[in-house]
């Protein structure tokens, strides 16, 4: 290593103190903003601030931690709760009753509701264990004969439907207006009436025009993101610089090159942010149609658990979307950084 | 042969509700094959117009600009332009940009990656085809700029002021590209600029332009372009002629400048 300066700030270094180096660096990516080391002004330095893994895993830990904690019944003794009859034909023992069931069966002796403490009863709020149970019954045999992943997929399906109409004449009526004055003039009045509306006013309309399900679940959802994708089209067109388009054109291009060679992927950055806004969107309206319109999908195994009082199915359900949630935004990110790379620098 | 022809151009700007602007009146010059000029002057000379008429960017409201004898009606692929900044394209790499136009005109596809190559080794950048341009500093993007013009083989190269936005080291650099380029390429250069002295190093003729209306003032023909090609640079600035000329250009351009002020100062 001698002779060899520069390889960091700090100059030579030998084998130990490079790996300590990289010891403090990786403990630094979860534990503290390491990265600016020499920075002697921080607080209030919005480039000195990220999020740490580890803090933000620390969070869930403790809304799961509250969660069990809040649930749990404190207390209660298998020895107070007899199993029923009808249930124990079947070969039912203690441990396979659900939270809910074992409160529903001690709540009829005064001794066994005075023997434990309980902050949230499992039949305001589902127990971990009952909505991990839940979760697995659903992806088994199903809530009503529908498996979790068929209400998913379903969801999945009309958000993929609704945004790809949604797209599809979305960006063509957007570049329309972002290169034509005409039809500017002409689109101008719909889209600026239409696009107030909140799609789920839209909702009993829909389905006495097109019925239930998927006929007017689709068509809500396409209205839900067209006119966020002809607004994120025009201003995508309207987003390249006169010098670019001019040196285009002298460069040789047509029209019809400078159409699809310059303006489409000079756009993708504005079109991309419109369809992330867009998925938030219809996921949203999308839930609300199922709730009324809809036999499967996830709003409609939410909210046909309502009158059974299976608030385990309805948390299940809730989760998912938030999950599904984090997984299109960590892959829109993702395709992001591979589509367009140059977004935010230069 | 690749003669710029410009006789009587007129470009008058409507201003709605209020005083037209008269940014050329009565522009005539011939500019033969082969010329590097700069265009020089005041802010609102109409260099940049002068510059966009010749492109074929705008059309004058009067007179007409002939190239090789064809009138310009709209901007083509003869006459290349390369633009202060930004005018690159960020979702292509380096060579993608400079194949850009061969590519539009579906010319010699074969040949586009050693072009390409050749290019990149002549502005100084060889090895860097794959980058992309958001990783290349301000001068190499204009030595982009510049390769993806001479890609398409322009009869002109129109220049606004293509190294403004660069530090002066960088753009001291980039002077004596141009130079070599207008050396190597015999091409006719047309650039517009704001330094005086990048004016008299890269304009074997220069037109000192006056404001309102935007014309002709000075139409110099110069030495120091030639001279450039075979001295050094910094040499060559210093050199007593250089020096002279430069004051002339500046004492006529402050003279300008001044007029200006005193003719708001007494609207106001």
């Amino acid at each position: 290593m001698t002779g060899s300066m520069g390889t960091g700030a700090s100059g030579v270094r030998d084998g130990d103190t490079l790996e300590m180096a990289d010891k403090l660096r990786w403990s630094a990516k979860f534990f503290n903003s390491g990265n600016d080391q020499r920075k002697t002004v921080t607080f209030g330095d919005s480039s000195a601030v990220r999020s740490l893994p580890l803090w933000s895993l620390l969070s869930l830990v403790l809304v799961i931690a509250f969660w069990f904690l809040s649930t749990q019944a404190w207390g209660l003794s298998s020895d107070l709760i007899a199993v029923p009859d009808s249930l124990a034909e079947d070969g039912v023992t203690y441990d396979d009753l659900s939270d809910k069931q074992r409160i529903s069966i001690c709540s009829q002796s005064d001794e066994c509701k005075a023997s434990y403490s309980q902050l949230v009863s499992p039949l305001q709020f589902p127990s971990l264990r009952d909505t991990w149970n839940t979760f697995g019954e659903l992806n088994g045999e199903g809530f009503r004969g529908i498996t979790l992943w068929e209400h998913t997929k379903a969801s999945l399906v009309r958000v993929l439907k609704g945004m790809g109409f949604g797209t599809l004449f979305g960006v063509p009526i957007g570049f329309a207006m972002g290169l034509s004055s005409r039809a500017r003039g002409f689109f101008d009045t719909p889209v600026e009436m239409l696009r107030p509306i909140p799609p789920l006013a839209l909702i009993p309309l829909f389905i006495l025009i097109f019925g239930i399900g998927d006929a007017s679940a689709v068509p809500l959802l396409i209205f839900a993101s067209l006119w966020i994708m002809i607004i994120a089209s025009r201003s995508g067109v309207q987003a390249a610089s006169l010098s670019k388009i001019r040196a285009a054109y002298s460069l040789g291009a047509s029209k019809r090159q400078l159409l699809f060679r310059v303006l489409l992927p000079n756009a993708l950055p504005e079109l991309f942010t419109g369809f992330r806004v867009a998925l938030g969107v219809s996921w949203g309206t999308l839930v609300a149609a199922e709730i009324i319109g809809s036999q499967d999908g996830l709003g409609a195994m939410i909210f046909a658990a309502r009158p059974f009082f299976r608030l385990d199915v309805i948390v299940v359900g809730i989760i998912v979307i938030a999950v599904l949630g984090v997984l299109m935004d960590i892959l829109l990110r993702f395709l992001e950084s591979k589509l367009i790379p140059w977004r935010g620098k230069g | 042969m690749k003669d710029l022809s410009v006789k009587n151009v007129d470009m008058v700007y409507d201003v709605p509700g209020g005083t037209d602007v008269h940014a050329l009146s009565n522009v005539s010059f011939d500019l033969e094959g082969g010329r590097l000029l700069s265009l020089l002057g005041p802010s609102g000379c109409g260099k940049t117009t002068l510059l966009n008429i010749l492109a074929g960017f705008l059309a004058p409201t009067g007179g007409t600009v002939t190239l090789s004898g064809d009138l310009i009606t709209g901007p083509d692929k003869h006459r290349g332009m390369v633009f202060q900044q930004g005018a690159l394209f960020e979702w292509l790499t380096v060579e993608q940009n400079i194949t850009f136009g061969p590519r539009m005109n579906r010319d010699d596809k074969a040949g586009f990656g050693a072009r390409a190559q050749e290019l990149l080794e002549i502005v100084g950048l060889g090895g860097f085809g794959d980058k992309r341009i958001y990783e290349l500093s301000g001068g190499m993007q204009q030595r982009v700029a510049l390769a993806r013009c001479l890609a398409n083989d322009p009869d002109v190269i129109l220049m606004d002021e293509p190294l403004g936005a660069l530090d002066a080291l960088t753009r001291e650099k980039m002077q004596s590209l141009i130079l070599e380029l207008w050396k190597e390429t015999g091409k006719t250069i047309i650039l517009v600029t704001h330094s005086v002295e990048e004016a008299l190093y890269l304009g074997d003729r220069l037109f000192v332009m006056a404001p309102r209306p935007g014309r002709v003032d000075q139409d110099y023909s110069l030495p120091f372009a030639e001279q450039g090609l075979t001295m050094d640079a910094r040499e060559l600035k210093r050199s007593p002629e250089f020096r002279a000329k430069s004051e002339e250009i500046l004492n006529i351009i402050w003279e300008m400048e001044e007029e200006i002020m005193g003719r708001t100062e007494g609207a106001a």
